[in-house]
């Protein structure tokens, strides 16, 4: 097979939920020679965006969605720790992400976490059910340049206004972008909260992001 | 008989002014009929809200059953908004499956108005039928807050909607198979293990939801309708499913809808988060159910507001009353016009095509402002319906 072909395959797999075939896939790829960036970016990558035109046209629901996020983390697992070895893949920005005080719910994290990573953004996930003190420590330990709340209830999304004070508090507002993520979020609350913006939709989340910090889409 | 309820009794009784020329009750029943009301109905959720909003923090009434009945009670008597809603959070859904010693880590309560946190009960599937299976939700049922609360309340506000001579309704909340299904084994596993596990297994463990919840139906019957409950929210899971798996797999929810239907007279359907047009058109098409509490439009759908409301009220027309507005984003963090404003796109665009009631998609949050929830209140006063 020609590297063509399986970086093809390596989408095909996240597009298909090919949850199994995924890791044998990347073993030959790596096997085959070809970069653990390329195989990221042209391949895995490449099946998580397919998976976003689908979501976006209707072709494909959340259930689906959150399958191929796992195909997707499963491959990133076999490379990532490659990845630091390849000087070729090009970080856009570092991000913490995690659910803020009282959501335990993952459901939008595991979605948005390998739609970011296939665009260019290293993502920490710093976990659920975060206090204000956990990001505030997050952003000291890892500078990031953007801080993700991860929110699936509208309760729960109402916390944001404490989180972001906290942070704001410590200093640290200014050097980062803060934005929201979940299925109860809205944007103008968002920033009426004192964050910069706000998602629904992990591909979208993606050019708010770039444009917050004035990156070219 | 309970002394909270006939304190508020003799105190509203024959006290309060007319509002309109339908009491809160005919108003209610009339838009769930589709027919003609003096004013648009408002009764927007207010579940951890209005225990806020009389005084108390959610960890006081959690165990203390007169402090909830009488928060409800004098929010309403300060508001006069259209309906009661019950008092409802997660632990009377799901605490009976579980022994009370694991209860303390799955339900947590911390700020005094915040959201009762709660953690998935079973990490497989197979462990979520095994649980289902063994029937838990009997053996730990006595000591449970479905027991110890939740029941103990709804009692209370239906003396109270009794001796008030039914002038307002009290909506009582029950979940569906589906809210069930996702909410024990946590939402994003369920959604995953439809595609990923045998459809079977899938099958088995909502049709052993089914069984439980139309048992429940029997209690309803006994419990709720037998003391004059005539109202009935059923909270939809399937929030997010596509058309495959509503097609694959929401018979359930179908299946118990239609019994609820046949229970209480008036079925109304809560279908919060994200909505695709294809899931409110499957609600609307369940005999019985008179009234859809719909919420945003689904992520892809590039529509305004007033697109959206008429939408659905295209989908619920000759069927059922159409319910939303504002968001519960909005009545939270907008101001009382923003929030006006809504109510009244909503209204607009709705009435042309069914009846509307004004309940935004999911309950209100605790930190909601009162000037806000006074507004849509208002809105929905100030539009008298020739």
């Amino acid at each position: 097979m020609d590297r063509a072909e399986i970086l093809g395959l390596l989408a095909d797999a996240v597009e298909k939920l090919d949850v199994k075939g995924v890791e044998p896939l990347v073993d030959q790829a790596l096997a085959a020679g070809l970069k653990p960036s390329e195989l990221l970016t042209e391949g895995l990558s490449r099946g998580m965006q397919r998976v976003g035109q689908a979501f976006n046209c209707g072709d494909m629901f959340m259930p689906e969605v959150l399958v191929a996020c796992d195909v997707y983390f499963a491959g990133l697992a076999k490379v990532r720790p490659l990845l630091a070895a390849d000087g070729d893949r090009h970080v856009l920005a570092t991000m913490i992400m995690g659910n803020i005080y009282g959501d335990v719910h993952t459901v939008g994290k595991q979605v948005a976490m390998p739609v970011f990573e296939a665009s260019g953004i290293r993502v920490i996930d710093l976990g659920e059910d975060l206090n204000d003190e956990a990001f505030v420590e997050g952003i000291r330990a890892h500078r990031p340049q953007l801080v993700g709340f991860g929110t699936y209830m509208t309760s729960t999304f109402m916390h944001t206004k404490e989180t972001v004070e906290a942070i704001r508090k410590a200093g640290l507002r200014d050097g980062v972008k803060i934005i929201c993520g979940g299925p109860a979020v809205d944007a103008e609350a968002a920033r009426r909260m004192g964050a910069d913006d706000a998602s629904d939709d992990a591909w979208q989340g993606v050019v708010k992001m770039k444009q917050l910090l004035g990156l070219p889409a | 008989m309970s002394r909270i309820v006939d304190e508020w009794v003799s105190r509203l009784k024959g006290k309060l002014p007319p509002i309109g020329e339908m009491t809160h009750w005919e108003r209610m029943a009339a838009a769930m009929r589709l027919e003609r009301t003096d004013f648009v109905p408002v009764a927007p959720e207010l579940d951890y809200w209005q225990i806020t909003y009389a005084g108390y923090s959610h960890q006081e009434i959690y165990h203390d059953v007169d402090k909830t009945t009488d928060a409800c009670i004098r929010t309403w008597a300060d508001l006069r908004t259209d309906a009661i809603w019950m008092y409802v959070d997660i632990s009377h859904q799901i605490e009976n499956f579980i022994p009370a010693e694991r209860r303390p880590h799955h339900f947590i309560h911390r700020g005094e108005k915040d959201y009762l946190m709660f953690r998935p009960l079973a990490a497989t599937l197979d462990e979520a039928i095994a649980m289902y299976e063994r029937r838990d939700y009997e053996k730990y049922l006595a000591d449970s807050r479905a027991v110890t609360h939740y029941t103990p309340h709804m009692l209370q506000l239906l003396e109270f909607q009794e001796k008030m001579d039914r002038q307002v309704p009290v909506i009582i909340g029950l979940a569906t198979p589906t809210n069930y299904a996702e909410t024990i084994v946590e939402v994003q596993n369920f959604q995953k293990w439809m595609v990923t596990e045998p459809k079977e297994k899938v099958r088995r463990y909502l049709d052993l939801c089914l069984q439980e919840r139309l048992a429940a139906l029997e209690f309803y019957r006994e419990h709720a309708v037998g003391n004059g409950a005539v109202f009935c929210c059923l909270f939809g899971g399937a929030r997010t499913w596509g058309p495959r798996h509503l097609e694959a797999f929401a018979d359930v929810d179908r299946i118990f809808g239609e019994a609820a239907g046949k229970i209480f007279e008036h079925v109304f359907w809560h279908h919060c988060g994200r909505n695709l047009p294809g899931a409110l058109q499957m609600i609307s098409e369940i005999p019985g159910v008179r009234g859809v509490q719909y919420d945003m439009p689904y992520y892809g759908q590039q529509v305004t507001w007033p697109e959206w409301f008429e939408q659905a009220a295209k989908i619920f027309k000759g069927r059922q009353c159409a319910m939303n507005a504002p968001t519960t984003q909005l009545a939270c963090h907008g101001s009382a016009d923003e929030v006006r404003g809504m109510v009244r796109e909503f209204i607009d665009a709705t009435l042309p095509h069914t009846t509307a009631c004004v309940m935004p998609g999911c309950e209100i949050d605790s930190f909601s402002p009162t000037e806000n929830v006074r507004a849509m209140i208002e809105t929905a006063r100030s539009r008298r319906i020739d």
